[in-house]
Order: structure tokens, then sequence, then C-alpha cells
């Protein structure tokens, strides 16, 4: 039993950290329908930069995370501003294209700066950790789950009650409406990239802190939230954070149990237990749990 | 200036002289290619051929059905991986594996079909990332079939092999040959293969999309509502795009595999199917030509980059160290290359092809008509 | 005194399709507009023209001016014109459905010329339209075909426009919920706003505005008083061409004489 906890544990905060990488990419799918693979650079970018900031430039760790997240929000912002504004109204897929042209800029620009070897994160926590009834608690995995939530919590209360949360809304209801009634959509899609930004560097760190350090490949992680935003459908930011949570309680109870109960599946199997998962569920429903069915006019 | 001519006693004018000219130019430099490169640009160009075979497949699906697919790499592998258990372990001919692994792969299409039927637009492209990780899963685990993470041979072509044949009319692609004299090698028999291949493709999907089912496939791109109302079948049309697409996906896998003439699981990654979609976009969505010209782009820039990157002064070679190593200048070059040109043209190469095209017969015709005639101002009552 | 003047106004999109040509008009502070034609005359388009909103179709003014309040707005950004007192309500009412009633009314406050009075003026607009008022915390999407309507109109007043601009507001409504929406837009310019407004149908127009411009084939035809204008044997010949019509203004007519 303790072992279920254990992964029960590390699953939930695994899976804190796929909806903050979910989070990122429904803001940016809601305000625009348009899916963000530079998210997962972003998410490597934040990371990166928390690390250079806390070690290179020996900043406090709170300060080179708020810097960091200065870092990612301005690129977000900038590459909205600067290049996607260019190609509103172009077929979604030329736009995903562009995002991809992004995610390869920014992995080999990382890659330029900070090699390919690992490097510490420099995060306060190192591998502490607390003990109650024999499960063993990290704190580094403790903070994610307070901090994600905190996120979260502050994300939905922006999203619900502040005149840009309410923006964003309107603008993912219906663009030209909200052009028509006087919201600003450019600065909302330049928000919305900001917002991605943001959530993207702190998904990053925490990402970071479960082997306790980074190295290129975690720019590939935000895949693994494809599964989860899918689950949760592409358009409800809290249906992402169900997704997230999901796929990472899946992801972490197969790596624990599948090697001793079912090794047929192969070695590695939870690498796609989670899109297994998303395949069986579309099958079911095909918006995913949260999402809804376009009503098409004809 | 007399604009026609008489040729074989038929009136051609001007025009349509060089654009025939320029296609048998064009036609007679294609064949000649192999005798004017060396090896490292000739073996990039069967890449190209290579990639944009099973582009064109990805371009029926994608272009022509708008049924965006980012699961392509995984019918690639099903080509590459029925190669080698025909060809390699059963000694098959070329002449049957390579169409055998467009077969199987098209069967592969067909039982994925089904799952992307329920599904539209970018959920249908994530559930099909999940194929390429299933897929790369089971290719890394059933060692059988792929020599697991090892990873295995693929033969490599022969045509006119086995008891059947003496060695001297035989051609084995891995050694080259040589006809009436002139030295024929590896690279270039490639090229030549996948070239005919390529044309056969071209001129498939060219005629296809006349026809019926081609106009059924637009028809779902447009509306699918609406066209399943006009009493269009919905799964046969959608199935048909994932079978033709799977099909060439499969031939190009074959060829690709064949001429690396060894795979690790490893290479049928998310970023190849990803590179087929940027083929497709960057080349001209929807057109006959847009996945050669979008192969040219994806596959070619990369390697040029690399190619000339030594004279580059600043760079340096390896990169574990940090500092601009040339993949990273070329990668960062090429990922900005592809954001500046969707930019500046969403409609791919073809678009500026035909942006090109219009200002030459513009040119041709010389300044007689202004670029815009103004509107008369009018007062109102 | 002029609030809005288009003068020679000539609007293409794509820079091929001309969409209409040498409009001119104006709305005078407190006056209220309308601008009929069938469809695909143009209406909507300079509608666009003067809301900002052409661009987002890929449209251009080619020539021609708009002032507002004086001032030329051609191209200015649609929330700055909001924030400067024009508020429209587009065709086909396109109300944010998944967001409540309330919701709806904020994001159209969003812009808004003195925010620090949005409370009162939501008081006001519910006021207009009292139906809305019970249904605030709903959905916009479960409202009826009439109150999504009123909840364009409410939406757009939220900004606390000098100028209103509708665009078909009675497409698809039924004759007594149009009546309605007219004695709430007729109190709306009593207030003091001026009203523009784009129609297909007579009945509404002739009701809540004073003068009317004929727009055919994108060129102005003829302007005159509403109920002159209406009242023209050519234009009722060309434009009006259905009994169905005449019935509906004649209808209308004696709805307001009462």
């Amino acid at each position: 039993m303790t072992t279920f906890y254990q992964l029960l544990f590390s699953g939930f905060a695994l899976g804190c950290v796929y909806a903050l990488v979910a989070l990122g990419f429904t803001v940016i799918y809601r305000s625009s329908q348009v899916i963000n693979f530079a998210q997962g650079s972003l998410l490597a970018l934040g990371a990166y930069m928390v690390s250079w900031f806390a070690i290179d430039k020996s900043l406090p760790f709170g300060l080179a995370v708020l810097a960091a997240i200065g870092v990612c929000v301005l690129v977000g912002v900038v590459f909205q501003r600067l290049v996607l504004r260019w190609v509103a109204g172009q077929p979604v897929f030329v736009i995903v294209m562009i995002t991809i042209g992004l995610s390869i800029v920014i992995d080999a620009s990382v890659s330029a700066k900070f090699g390919a070897n690992p490097r510490l994160l420099g995060d306060p926590w190192s591998s502490s950790a607390v003990h109650p009834g024999g499960v063993t608690l990290i704190w580094a995995k403790i903070w994610t789950i307070v901090t994600v939530f905190g996120v979260l919590l502050g994300f939905f209360l922006f999203d619900r009650y502040s005149r840009y949360g309410l923006a964003m809304r309107a603008t993912a209801a219906d663009e030209e409406a909200a052009m028509a009634v006087g919201v600003p959509t450019r600065r909302v899609f330049a928000l919305a990239w900001g917002v991605a930004g943001a959530v993207a560097t702190v998904g990053g760190f925490f990402l970071a802190t479960f082997p306790n350090q980074l190295d290129p490949s975690i720019s590939a992680v935000a895949l693994l939230a494809f599964p989860a935003i899918i689950l949760g459908g592409l358009d409800s930011p809290a249906g992402a954070v169900v997704g997230g949570v999901t796929i990472g309680l899946v992801e972490e109870l197969t790596k624990g149990y599948q090697p001793a109960h079912a090794s047929w599946l192969g070695t590695n199997f939870y690498v796609i237990a989670p899109y297994v998962v998303m395949i069986l569920v579309l099958m079911v429903k095909p918006y995913g749990l949260f999402g809804r069915a376009p009503v098409e006019r004809i | 200036m007399s604009s026609e001519v008489r040729v074989l006693g038929r009136t051609v004018s001007a025009a349509g002289l060089i654009a025939a000219g320029s296609v048998v130019a064009a036609a007679a430099l294609t064949v000649a290619l192999p005798f004017m490169l060396n090896a490292f640009w000739l073996s990039t160009l069967v890449f190209i051929l290579i990639y944009a075979i099973a582009a064109l497949g990805l371009n029926v699906l994608t272009g022509y059905t708008g049924q965006v697919s980012l699961g392509h790499a995984f019918f690639l592998a099903v080509g590459a991986y029925t190669a080698k258990v025909l060809g390699g372990d059963h000694q098959l001919m070329a002449l049957i594996w390579i169409p055998a692994a467009g077969v199987v792969a098209g069967l592969c299409g067909l039982i994925v079909g089904p799952v992307a039927l329920r599904l539209r637009g970018l959920y249908l492209a994530i559930v099909t990332i999940g194929i390429v990780f299933i897929g790369q899963h089971i290719f890394l685990n059933v060692d059988s079939l792929s020599g697991g993470p090892q990873g295995t041979a693929i033969p490599s072509v022969q045509i006119g092999a086995g008891a059947q044949c003496q060695p001297s009319c035989s051609v084995d692609f891995s050694q080259g040959t040589s006809l009436g004299g002139a030295t024929i090698d590896h690279n270039a028999l490639y090229y030549y293969l996948s070239l005919f291949i390529l044309v056969l493709g071209m001129l498939f999907v060219r005629n296809l999309v006349r026809t019926r089912t081609g106009r059924a496939l637009q028809a779902v791109r447009e509306r699918e509502v609406a066209a399943s109302l006009m009493g269009i079948n919905l799964v046969r049309t959608k199935l048909a795009a994932f079978v033709i697409s799977s099909f060439l996906a499969g031939v190009g896998g074959a060829l690709f595999g064949s001429y690396l003439s060894f795979v690790r699981p490893q290479s049928w990654d998310l970023i190849l199917s990803i590179s087929f979609v940027a083929m497709i976009i960057v080349g001209g969505i929807g057109t006959v030509w847009g996945p050669l010209l979008g192969a040219i782009f994806v596959a070619g820039t990369p390697t040029v980059l690399n190619h000339y990157a030594d004279s580059v002064p600043f760079l340096q070679h390896g990169s574990s160290s940090g500092g601009l190593s040339i993949n990273e200048f070329s990668s960062i070059f090429y990922g900005a290359l592809i954001i500046l040109f969707l930019v500046l043209e969403p409609r791919g190469v073809v678009g500026l092809a035909g942006r090109a095209i219009a200002l030459a017969q513009r040119l041709a015709r010389g300044p007689a008509i202004p670029p815009s005639t103004p509107l008369p101002s009018q007062q109102s009552a | 005194m002029t609030l809005l003047e288009v003068s020679g106004l000539t609007v293409t999109y794509g820079g091929a399709v001309l969409a209409c040509e040498g409009v001119s008009l104006s709305v005078d502070e407190g006056g209220s507009v309308c601008l009929l034609g069938a469809n695909g005359a143009g209406k909507t388009s300079v509608l666009r023209a003067i809301t900002g909103l052409l661009r987002y179709h890929n449209g251009a003014v080619v020539h021609g001016s708009i002032t507002f309040d004086g001032r030329s707005i051609i191209g200015a950004d649609t929330s700055k014109l909001v924030a400067s007192g024009i508020a429209q309500a587009l065709e086909g009412r396109r109300i944010f459905r998944d967001l409540t009633v309330s919701d709806n009314l904020r994001a159209g406050a969003f812009s808004a010329r003195d925010r620090s009075r949005e409370k009162r003026v939501r008081d006001e607009v519910l006021q207009l339209f009292p139906p809305l008022a019970a249904r605030l915390g709903q959905a916009a999407g479960y409202l009826s075909g009439g109150e999504q309507q009123m909840l364009a109109i409410a939406r757009a007043m939220m900004a606390q426009p000098r100028l209103l601009i509708l665009d078909e507001p009675s497409l698809g409504l039924a004759p007594l919920v149009v009546e309605q929406i007219g004695a709430s837009l007729r109190e709306i310019v009593a207030g003091g706003c001026s009203l523009m407004m784009v129609e297909q149908s007579t009945a509404l127009a002739l009701a809540t505005t004073s003068y009317a411009y004929l727009l055919e084939n994108g060129c102005v035809t003829h302007h005159d008083r509403t109920a002159h204008l209406l009242a023209d044997e050519r234009v009722r010949a060309s434009y009006l061409g259905t009994s169905a019509g005449q019935a509906e203004v004649a209808a209308v007519t004696g709805e307001k004489a009462r």
C-alpha cells in the first residue's frame, strides 16, 4: 500500500506540472484556435533561464524564477506581436507551422547557449524530504503541488473576474464581436502568449526538479501534455487541469505497476500509456471529456 | 515582332514554343543531373525525391482532404520494415517488396482510419501523434521486426536478381552498374528509381484530383457536413485518402530505408512527421508540385546549410561544450526561414512561383498596362 | 450639428472587389438615420468602414473621408472608436453564447467612455430591456432570438455611445419583438444618443429613424426623410416591390400613429 501512495503522490505532482503545460496550450488555443508547438520550447527556455539567473547570475531563487518568467513572457509577446499578427486569418496549419519554426529556433538557441550537457537547476530543495507513514514526500514535489495550485487558482480568478480575463473569454467566443464591442483583441492575443510563456516557465522549472537536473530533452515533455489537453478538451482550461492530473497519475502508476504485472506490454510502456488512454477516451468522446463539438453552419 | 512560328507544319505561338522548349530542357536536365553532380549533391537530391514521394501522400490526406496527420512517420516505418521482412528475410524481388511496402502501409492506414473518422482538425492531428509514439514503442520492443533499439538492415534494391537471370543483366543498387560505358553509381540508381516513382505518383495525384473521388476528397476538406449531405460517403472518402496517403508513405519509407541501408526505430519520430507537414505547407498545400518543392526546401536547406557552414568563421564543430555550433546555426537559420517564408508567402513555394510567373508574364507583355486604374472619384448628390 | 460625416466613401475587398462607391451620408447629433438596401448592396461595408472592422475582412477604404465629431476616423482601431463613442451591434446578434448575460454586458463596457459609471449604465440599460434583467446569470446562448438581439444592443449601449450603429437588428425576429425593440431604440434616441442602422426590412427603420438613405449596387441612389423616401413611388417600385413589404410598412406606420 505504501508503494501505491508513493505513486499516487508522485503521479499527482507530475500531473500538476502537466496541468500547467496543458494550460499554456489551452490559453493560446482558446484565443486563436492554434496549437502552439513551441510550448515545449518555451518550457525549456523558462527552465534554463531559471537555472541561468539562479546559478550564473547568483540571483535568489525566487527572483530568478520571476526574471525567467519575464524572459518567457517577453518572448511570447514579442513573437505574437512581431510575427503572428501578420498571419492572422491564414489557415490554422500555416500558423501551427510557424510555431514549429519558433520551436526550432528556441531549441537551437538554448542548446547553443547552454550546450547539451545536463546542468543544475539551482533550486533550494535539492532532494530533502519528509516521511509521513513510510511514504517519501520530496519537498520539491510538495512545492510543485502547492505552487501549481496557487498558479491555477490565480489563473481562474483572473479568467473569471478580471477585465482582461473577460476580454480573453469574449475573444475566444467570437473574435469579431469582441472587436466590435471594443475589446482590443490584438492586446488579448499578446496577453494569451504572455500567459502561456509564464505558465511554461513555472511548469518548466518544476519539471526539471524531478530528476533535479536540466537537459535539452525537457522540451519534448510538452508532447506528453498533448494527451492531457485532448482528454480535457482543447478549449477548456479546467479540462486541462483534470486532463493533466489524470495523465500524470496514469504515467506514474503505469511506471510503478506495469513492469511487474504486464511486462508483455514492453519496456518503458509508461511513456506511451497516456497516449493509449487518450485514444481510448477519444473513441468514446471525440472532443474530450470537457470540450464541446463545434456547431457548424452549413 | 511576329509572335507565331510554324513548326512541323503547325502554327505554334512563341510563348507555347518557349514553354515546350523549357519542358524538354528541364526533362533533359533531370535525366542528366546524376552525371553533373558530385556524391554529396546527388545524395541530397535522392533524399529530397524520397521525401517528396511520402510528402505527396500526406498532401492527398492533408492538402486535398483536409485531414491533418502527424503520424506519417509511422507509415514510412511500416514500409521500411515490410521491405526488411520481404526483401531481407524472404529474399523477394524489389519489384515485389516496393509495392508491397505501399500495400502493407495502406492496410495500416485502413486500420488507423476508423479512429480518425471520428475526429476532426487538431484532435486528429494529436491522435496521430499518439500513433507515432505507440508505433515507436512497438518497433523498439519487437526485435524480430526492427532489430530493437540497435536497428536493422534494410535490403538494397536489386533488379533482375535471382535464379532466372544472369548476373550480367541484374543490377544491385548498392553496387552501381555501367550502361554503355557510362558508370551509374549507387546514388544515381536510387535517383532514377525515386524519380520514376515520384513522377508516377505525381501523375496519379494530378489525375486523382480531377476524378469523382478526387472531387469528393476536396468537398470533404471544404465542408464535411455539407459534403455528406451532398451524398458523399464520408467513411469511404476519408478511408480512401488515408489509404492513398499511407501507400505513398510506405513506398517512400521502403526506399528511404533501402537507400540508408540501415534504420533504427528512433528515426521514425515526431520530428520526421512534422517535417512532412512542413514540406506540404512550405511547398504549397493542396497542389501537385507542392510536395516536391517543399521537400527541396525542408530536406535541402539544413543539408546545404551544414555543408556551407564551414565557411562561416565564428562557428565551431560539436555542440556539447556550448557556443554556436554548425548544427545549431543551421537550425536557427532554418527555423527563422520557415517563419519568415510563411509570413511573407502563406501559400508556400507554389504561391511564390505563381507570383514569379505572373511577374514574368507582365514583363514579357511590356509596360503597356498601368498597374492599377484609379477609381473615378464621385461627388455625392 | 453633424456627428458623423461620410463623404465619397469607396470600399474594396482584397484590393479588387468593389463593395461601395462614392457613398456620402451624415448623422446629426441626436439624429437617427437608416441605410436601406437589398442583400449585397454594400450596407455592411459602409458600417465596417465607419467602425474600423474593414481590415478584419481584408477590406480597405480606397477613397473618401469619414469624420466623427470633426475628426477623421479612417483606419482607427475599433476599440479606440468605441472609447470615443461609436458602439455597434453586428448583424446576426453575435452575442457571446457561452458567457452569461451579465458578462456579455461587462464585455460591452470594456472600452466604455467612462468606466467608473459602469454600474449605473448597466441599470439604465436593463431598464431599456427589462427581459434581460431577470436573466443576468444565464448563459446568453439560452436566450430567445429576440432577447439575444436585445442583449446585443444592450451590450453596445454599455459603452455609453454617442452613436449607436446597428446592422439588421430585425433580422429573423417576430413582428411583436421588432416592435418592442423599436420602442427601446426610440427611447435611446430620445435620451440623446444618435442612431444609425442598416435594414433590409423597412418596418423597424420607419419606426425608429427620421432620415433614410437608399443604397443600390454600392451607391446611394435616393435619400430623404424616412417617411418620404418610403412613400416615393420610384423607391417602392425598385426597392419595396413586394406587396408584403408595403403591408409591413403600413402596419408599423399605423402602429406608430396609435
